[in-house]
């Protein structure tokens, strides 16, 4: 396979480009990757590219908010790590923060911002301040509170999640994406439901109990609601659920199968598959007008499902099996014909399926068999610079967050299945859900309104956090 | 005696069984000849009462192995009917041996108009979930056109697709992926069965 037969000429490339990055700052380091001939990459070579130490002390807090305090730091250290952006440091926890910040101190020490926060007001409306100092330049950055909902709300993680984000737009210039979450679908009484986690994979809560077959969650852009298909009414049909309410109601039933929903970025559209005369097709569903399904792919004798919209909107990605292997192709959402993504590669048994296209744009990822196990790869919408991402177990259904860098997929590695979070930057990886049946996840775009949760999961939230 | 009698009744059930299969199992059991009316002159009362429970239990016992008759014959057209077929990977073309159990039903099909099935295509575990429900409905298409192409009515068919969501055997080696790559059947409408 012509994958296979590049695999060492890449890696020979990327240790060479290793060795280059001893000697070079990390901008030289890149131009040499994408400057490496093969069209096809394999494998993360774990880059150890610089992430900015950050130090962010012991919050400041009265007694009665010193268990909110301890709680926040937790969770805005992790989400500094998950981030893949910057890197939290152990060191200077208990320094002292009265007076004027010590800056050659944290400068020994090796950070490059500094983090001060301190929580006022009462245990009902505490009230968290945040000043991120720049150690290099020896200045305050920014400063900001965030009213946080008490400790036991169940908003408070996202509120706090999204103080982090915040943080992480003053100190890099994009927002991080910890206040997100991620639907997908495990097992449930009558087959599966649909199911949402926090992008720290805590407070896993189940969204439907439907007691059928729920697949294919899709987020709104705004994060309100989660389309998918479900055979709750024996044929199977797309519903939306309204993830504040808990709500659900018919959006797509045509005849025949309705299924694959997604939700163009600019939110006019919903894409989705429906079964006409035996075959499946594409299309597009006017959520301005609430009208009006209108084909998108023309394809006799083959099937075509699982659309992406890029991020204008105005182009879809999209699977087929039109040249008798399965393929993911483009096309512009209203007219124009498909085009062939991905490599067709004669008398193989070729199977890319489950495109995302990214949020930035730039890279569309899939997951494509390679001798016959299922990899996440990702392409440039133009079809160059093919990349596989993944090498252990079976690795399936990618989804990418808002940064366009991380990615959540299904994968058997390591023998404990479940959804795994891939930095494609950096190749760190982590689990964020358990579960050997736990799959088809979709990234939400940032969540603003710290309104959107109900009820704490009545689990453990650790329980699925490795 | 109730023994002899039982065995009597099984053999005869099995001959009538027998025959109808003889005859493509299309035939109804023929009507029994009526009895001709006995002659006998002046019967007494016991003789009288006794032909009329002899014929009381006849005709029950024809009635039981009329209702046992149909229950076969039931059983036995719900059997083909459920009979599944399976396919080749990734494929949803009908195979020789597909073949063979779809022309039971048309057959089955052909004698009882009033039935009506659902054909429920389904997959293995190796392709993409979403794609799997693609290929599962191209399954059950297919069911639909082979059996469409033998005259029967289209609008007696419903196809459903439930990819790999519906397994038989949860294993991850070829022979549950075999038995997982099927069309199943169920009756929906038992119109005259």
């Amino acid at each position: 396979m012509k994958m296979k037969r590049n695999r060492f000429p890449a890696i020979a490339g990327a240790l060479t480009a290793a060795l280059i990055l001893t000697a070079a700052p990390p901008l030289a380091y890149a131009q040499e990757r994408d400057s490496i001939p093969n069209d096809v990459r394999v494998g993360i070579v774990y880059q150890p590219s610089f992430r900015p130490g950050i130090a962010f002390p012991t919050i400041e807090a009265p007694e009665e908010l010193r268990e909110m305090a301890d709680s926040v730091r937790r969770i805005i250290l992790r989400d500094f790590d998950y981030s893949d952006r910057l890197e939290p440091m152990g060191a200077g926890a208990d320094v002292r923060q009265d007076g004027p910040v010590n800056y050659p101190l944290w400068d020994e020490l090796g950070a490059v911002w500094l983090l001060i926060g301190v929580i006022e007001g009462t245990a009902d409306a505490p009230v968290l301040r945040l000043s991120l100092h720049d150690v290099v330049f020896r200045l305050l950055q920014d400063v900001r509170a965030f009213e946080l909902p008490p400790l036991r709300h169940p908003d408070v993680r996202l509120a706090v999640h999204q103080a982090s984000d915040l943080v992480m737009e003053w100190a890099t210039g994009s927002s991080g994406v910890a206040a997100t979450r991620i639907a997908y679908v495990a097992p449930g009484p009558g087959g599966s439901e649909i199911f949402m986690v926090d992008s720290d994979g805590f407070r896993p809560q189940r969204l439907t109990s439907d007691s059928s077959i729920a697949l294919s969650p899709a987020w709104s852009p705004d994060g309100d609601r989660v389309a998918y298909m479900s055979y709750q009414d024996g044929e199977p049909a797309i519903y939306q659920l309204d993830v504040l309410q808990r709500t659900t109601q018919v959006m797509i039933d045509l005849p025949g199968m309705d299924m694959t929903p997604t939700f163009s970025p600019d939110g006019t559209l919903l894409g989705f598959a429906a079964t006409i005369e035996g075959r499946t097709e594409i299309y597009t569903y006017d959520l301005v007008r609430d009208c009006c399904a209108q084909r998108a792919t023309f394809a006799r004798f083959a099937n075509s499902l699982s659309p992406s919209f890029a991020p204008d909107s105005r182009r879809l990605a999209f699977n087929s099996d039109r040249l008798g292997q399965l393929h993911i192709f483009t096309k512009d959402t209203e007219n124009g014909n498909a085009e062939l993504l991905t490599p067709y590669i004669y008398d193989r048994s070729v199977h890319n399926a489950g495109p995302d296209w990214s949020p930035m744009g730039d890279r569309i990822a899939f997951h494509g068999w390679v001798a016959g196990v299922p990899e996440i790869f990702t392409v440039a919408p133009n079809g160059r610079g093919l990349r596989q991402l993944t090498q252990v177990g079976r690795n399936e259904d990618p989804s990418w967050a808002p940064d366009g860098r991380h990615i959540v997929f299904h994968s058997t590695r390591g023998g404990t299945a479940g959804l795994w979070v891939l930095d494609v930057v950096t190749g760190r990886i982590r689990k964020l859900v358990g579960g050997f049946d736990v799959r088809l996840p979709d990234w939400s775009g940032r969540l603003d309104s710290p309104s959107r949760s109900i009820e704490e999961a009545a689990a453990d939230p650790n329980s699925n956090n490795p | 005696m109730s023994k002899w009698k039982n065995k009597l009744g099984w053999l005869g059930t099995m001959s009538l069984v027998v025959l109808v299969v003889g005859c493509g199992g299309s035939a109804p059991a023929p009507e029994p000849e009526p009895e001709p009316e006995p002659q006998m002159e002046q019967p007494t009362v016991d003789e009288e009462a006794e032909r009329l429970a002899r014929e009381e239990a006849e005709r029950r016992r024809r009635e039981e192995e009329e209702k046992r008759r149909a229950e076969a014959e039931r059983q036995r057209v719900l059997t083909v009917l459920a009979e599944r077929v399976h396919f080749d990977f990734d494929k949803s073309d009908i195979r020789a041996d597909a073949e063979e159990v779809l022309q039971r039903k048309v057959t089955a099909l052909r004698e009882f108009p009033g039935l009506e099935i659902r054909i429920e295509g389904n997959c293995d575990e190796r392709g993409s979930n979403e794609y799997n429900l693609a290929l599962g409905q191209r399954r059950a298409e297919a069911v639909r056109r082979y059996l469409m192409s033998y005259g029967l009515e289209a609008g007696r068919f419903a196809t459903i697709s439930y990819g790999e969501e519906r397994p038989l055997d949860r294993g991850t080696n070829e022979e549950a992926w075999a038995l997982n790559r099927r069309a199943d059947f169920t009756v929906t409408s038992s119109g005259g069965l």
